[in-house]
């Protein structure tokens, strides 16, 4: 490891499973975890026999205490430990996007993110973003543009569409164009998706 | 058949799918969300060989791997996969492999990261087999035999070898012709690259076998499931609800429903089996590779007097599918003979990929016209209208054909007059051309069931066994199911995907959704309907032939004023269930088809041989459309397909190794949001006789004439024939400098 990579840490880091020094926090006693977080499901039916970790994941305005292997990325610890089902995972290497998430504000694919780097950051899943049956615009947008086909990369779509807005909610055609870029769709649906993205960015001009 | 109801209230209409909400909030459930308790996780070890002999497999460390729970090979698993091979008999793991990336191992484990970790403690010993890559290379004598019959991949029926057909006389077609043309066009194997990778759970309770399949048909995925594990049907149960596209390509039952069944009886436990992207690209299949020679004979008005097509496609090691080639059924051929060579190589398997025979071969046919054209010192477009089908296979009447009207409404949506240039007069950096060709797809209808549940409450519940791909086909069972019952849409529930709950249906195949089920689906109204005037006709006092139902009201037909809601009519009835089995047929002199012309203009960079494509015309004849909104969605996703299958794809195989370099979205380059224009589609209208209120086939037309459409735009552009998919910059500044 050379001096530009001091603090950082590699997925091969991990897999050597040596993860645990690199990033020199020690594990989380449940002392520290707040009182109204939710217990994940036991980690005999989860991710992984190497070495573990208990972390606090802020996940849609919720605590949850969670135990993962040092190796799982956060893609798979929503779907398999949290129950959140709606980020897809269709490359599992950074290429789809049907992963997409927010963290910290900024779309970013939880399938290249490890589980344990994302202590302390506030992560919007789809499930995160209707206020109960009360749905955000730009899914109401994605209903009416017909934005799913099969479906399948559309949370994606949706929150590399909404991290756009947040930054740019008067975005043009190209923008949102170049905003969902990251996120591919097999059935070639791209022309309704964008419609949808510009249909709530031409409601803020 | 369809009632011949003029004005529908919700069939032809624009209205949101009516499962918008699952799938916008992430609700929708697909094969790989489901968890069950106590499931394991699984995964594949491929072949990294094109053809080889295991010679041992010693899996003693990986089962000692704390986690692992079952691991099974050809030894321990000899399952058999019928519709995996139709010509030589395949097993879910076989020996020898017969290409890099055929299964040979799979391994069950408390999670995925120790069923990784666990295939790498597999130690196989491989005795490598002589191997062939190329098509024709395959043909020759001394290859190396694939399968035990040879290389020409020989089976029963649709699976025969040679493909062969003709009809007229073809000797006295090129007699007549005033010119006649031969060339060669080469297509290549690409990826359905559907965004959900392959993903089975299954369960056994007590010997019954339950499989939540990411499958396009459950009905089918059922029968193959139980054939091959010698169940009864009533022992097996398919679930798909929700699944993340196929494209062909997820039809049926596969290897990995298997491979996870077997790992869930040997582990006792329910286990989830799931490809990563690679298995998905090296270990399934994509279209057809072609080589394509036409002899075309063309009267000097440009009449086409007789079309021979000699071609040889690679199926790689199984024939899952024909191999056909059938882009020319949309031009009137008196004279016409093709045969085609279904041969196995050692490559991944080639099967279904939307219109599995088509856009390979309007490609090179809708290409080499446009050729033809060009030497005669003809348009496209008045090449294209003279010579469009008109009959099917120069004898039997379409049951509808709008062909013309798409060519004249597409020519001028884009202003074909204005814009169309003598190939390659296109000046400056970026050249700037326009192109045509015509496609579409065959239709009929066929079996189909469906139930309706009439609630006391006045809702419906219809139950069909479609699950839904990306069609829409949940909400076009609804929407059909408002229209022919007479209620509002919002009444109406759809239950699907189950095969312990709902009826048969044929999957999600071929375009045959609405068509088949849909059609029962109206006669299960039909009869539903029947039942509620005998219950509502006492409380009207009237005879029941005297009701009508419409808007979610029972109303009498000579008076509307006397009338009850749906509701209070069937309050004190239980349960009324309409259902129906339809198999309508055609008349013995009819062929159904859609049809459709597409345009494009693209922009092609001569320095860089980059090509944009900048505007798309496609309009389609497909009789009435149920809903507008998933229907046009449907023709841009087919488009978007066919710019990606034009421009940028192909799964490279190295020639030396025989494996796959580029097996993975970023390599296999699908299209993105940045290279896909805004794509216009207009349906020209026109209700069929037969189909479900008139409508046609969908989903699989628009994929048909893109790829033709855009090469053809680029020769107007460069002047130069790229004869040779994908057309990717550099075969477009070869050609420049040739």
């Amino acid at each position: 490891m050379n001096d530009d990579n001091k603090g950082k840490v590699s997925r091969r880091t991990f897999l050597k499973g040596l993860g645990g020094g690199a990033i020199g926090t020690a594990v989380i006693s449940t002392g520290l975890v707040k009182s109204d977080s939710v217990e994940a499901y036991s980690p005999e039916s989860s991710g992984g026999v190497g070495t573990r970790k208990t972390l606090n994941l802020k996940v849609n305005g919720k605590s949850y205490k969670v135990e993962v292997e040092h190796r799982s990325t956060l893609a798979e610890v929503l779907r398999d430990q949290l129950g959140l089902t709606g980020t897809k995972i269709g490359c599992d290497r950074g290429e789809c996007g049907a992963c997409t998430v927010m963290i910290g504000g900024r779309n970013m694919y939880s399938c290249s993110q490890l589980a344990v780097w994302m202590e302390g950051k506030e992560i919007l899943t789809i499930e995160g973003l209707a206020k109960g049956d009360k749905l955000d615009p730009l899914q109401e947008a994605f209903i009416e543009y017909d934005g799913p086909q099969c479906g399948f990369c559309t949370s994606g779509q949706i929150m590399s569409g909404k991290a756009l807005l947040l930054k740019n909610p008067q975005a043009n055609e190209a923008q949102v164009r170049r905003g969902l870029s990251g996120n591919l769709c097999r059935c070639g649906n791209y022309n309704r998706e964008v419609a949808a993205v510009l249909a709530v960015a031409n409601k803020a001009r | 058949m369809a009632q011949a109801q003029k004005e529908y209230s919700v069939v032809g209409k624009r209205i949101p799918r009516v499962d918008g909400f699952e799938r916008v909030t992430g609700q929708a459930q697909y094969t790989g969300d489901v968890q069950l308790p106590g499931m394991l996780y699984a995964r594949v070890l491929r072949s990294p060989h094109p053809h080889a002999k295991i010679i041992s497999i010693d899996t003693s460390k990986a089962e000692k791997l704390p986690g692992v729970k079952a691991v099974i090979h050809h030894e321990n698993a000899k399952v058999p996969w019928a519709s995996g091979g139709h010509t030589h008999q395949r097993f879910i793991f076989n020996n020898p492999v017969r290409f890099v990336g055929d299964a040979v191992a799979a391994v069950a484990a408390t999670d995925r990261h120790t069923a990784e970790d666990a295939l790498k403690l597999i130690e196989v010993k491989y005795e490598k087999l002589p191997y062939v890559l190329d098509a024709n290379e395959a043909l020759k004598p001394d290859a190396p035999k694939i399968a035990p019959q040879g290389n020409l991949s020989v089976g029963k029926g649709s699976f025969s070898a040679p493909i062969q057909e003709s009809w007229g006389d073809l000797d006295k077609g090129f007699k007549d012709a005033d010119r006649i043309f031969e060339d060669t066009y080469i297509t290549k194997h690409h990826n359905n690259a559907q965004m959900e990778r392959r993903v089975s759970v299954a369960k056994w309770d007590a010997g019954k076998l339950t499989v939540y399949a990411s499958t396009q048909g459950i009905s089918n995925a059922r029968t193959d499931i139980a054939r091959d594990f010698n169940l009864p049907l009533s022992r097996v149960r398919v679930i798909c609800k929700y699944m993340g596209g196929g494209f062909g390509n997820k039809n049926q039952a596969q290897d990995y429903d298997y491979m996870a069944a077997m790992l869930a009886k040997q582990s006792g436990q329910p286990v989830k089996l799931e490809f990563t992207r690679e298995d998905d690209f090296i270990g399934m299949h994509g279209r057809w590779a072609t080589e394509q020679k036409y002899k075309i004979g063309v009267k000097k008005d440009g009449m086409i007097t007789a079309v021979q097509l000699d071609a040889v496609a690679n199926m790689g090691a199984y024939r899952k599918q024909s191999g056909n080639l059938s882009g020319t059924d949309f031009y009137s051929i008196p004279n016409f003979k093709k045969i085609i060579l279904p041969v196995h190589t050692n490559t991944v398997v080639a099967a279904n990929f939307r219109a599995p025979s088509y856009p390979q071969s309007v490609y090179a046919f809708a290409s080499f016209l446009d050729n033809i054209a060009h030497e005669m010192g003809i348009n496209p477009l008045d090449m294209f209208m003279k010579n469009r089908v008109q009959k099917y296979k120069g004898k039997s009447a379409f049951s509808s054909n709008y062909l013309e009207e798409c060519i004249v409404e597409g020519a001028k949506r884009i202003a074909w007059n204005d814009k169309w240039h003598k190939p390659g007069a296109s000046t400056g950096v970026i050249k700037h051309g326009i192109g045509m060709a015509l496609g579409g797809y065959q239709y009929g209808p066929g079996l189909g069931a469906a139930a309706i549940r009439i609630n006391p409450d006045g809702t419906a519940h219809v139950l069909v066994g479609v699950t839904d791909i990306g069609t829409g086909a949940k909400s076009t069972m609804a929407i059909i199911a408002a229209e022919a019952l007479g209620v509002p849409l919002k009444q109406v529930e759809v239950t699907h995907g189950d095969t312990d709950v709902t009826p048969y249906s044929v999957g999600e195949s071929s375009s045959r959704t609405t068509g088949y089920t849909g059609t029962a689906v109206i006669a299960a109204a039909e009869d539903a309907r029947r039942q509620i005037f005998n219950v509502a006709a006492p409380q009207l006092k009237v005879k029941a032939e005297e009701l009508d139902l419409r808007d979610g009201e029972v109303f009498v037909k000579a008076d509307p004023t006397q009338k009850l809601s749906l509701g209070r009519a069937v309050s004190r009835s239980g349960e009324l269930i309409g259902r129906a089995t339809t198999n309508p047929r055609f008349k013995d002199d009819v062929q159904g088809k859609s049809f459709a012309a597409h345009f494009a203009e693209v922009a092609v960079d001569s320095v860089t041989g980059h090509v944009k494509v900048t505007r798309y015309v496609a309009v389609h004849d497909s009789g009435t459309i149920i809903n507008r909104l998933p229907a046009e969605s449907q023709v841009k996703g087919g488009v978007t397909q066919g710019i990606g299958m034009a421009l940028t794809e192909e799964l490279i195989i190295d020639k030396l190794t025989g494996i796959p370099i580029n097996p993975n979205y970023r390599d296999a380059k699908v299209p993105t949001h940045l290279e896909t224009p805004e794509i216009e589609v207009i349906f020209v209208e026109h209700p069929d006789p037969y189909g479900p209120f008139g409508g046609k086939v969908v989903g699989e037309p628009p994929i048909t004439p893109a790829v033709g459409t855009i090469a053809n735009a680029i020769f107007n552009a460069t002047g130069k024939r790229i004869k040779e998919l994908p057309i990717t910059p550099d075969k477009i500044l070869q050609a420049r400098l040739v």
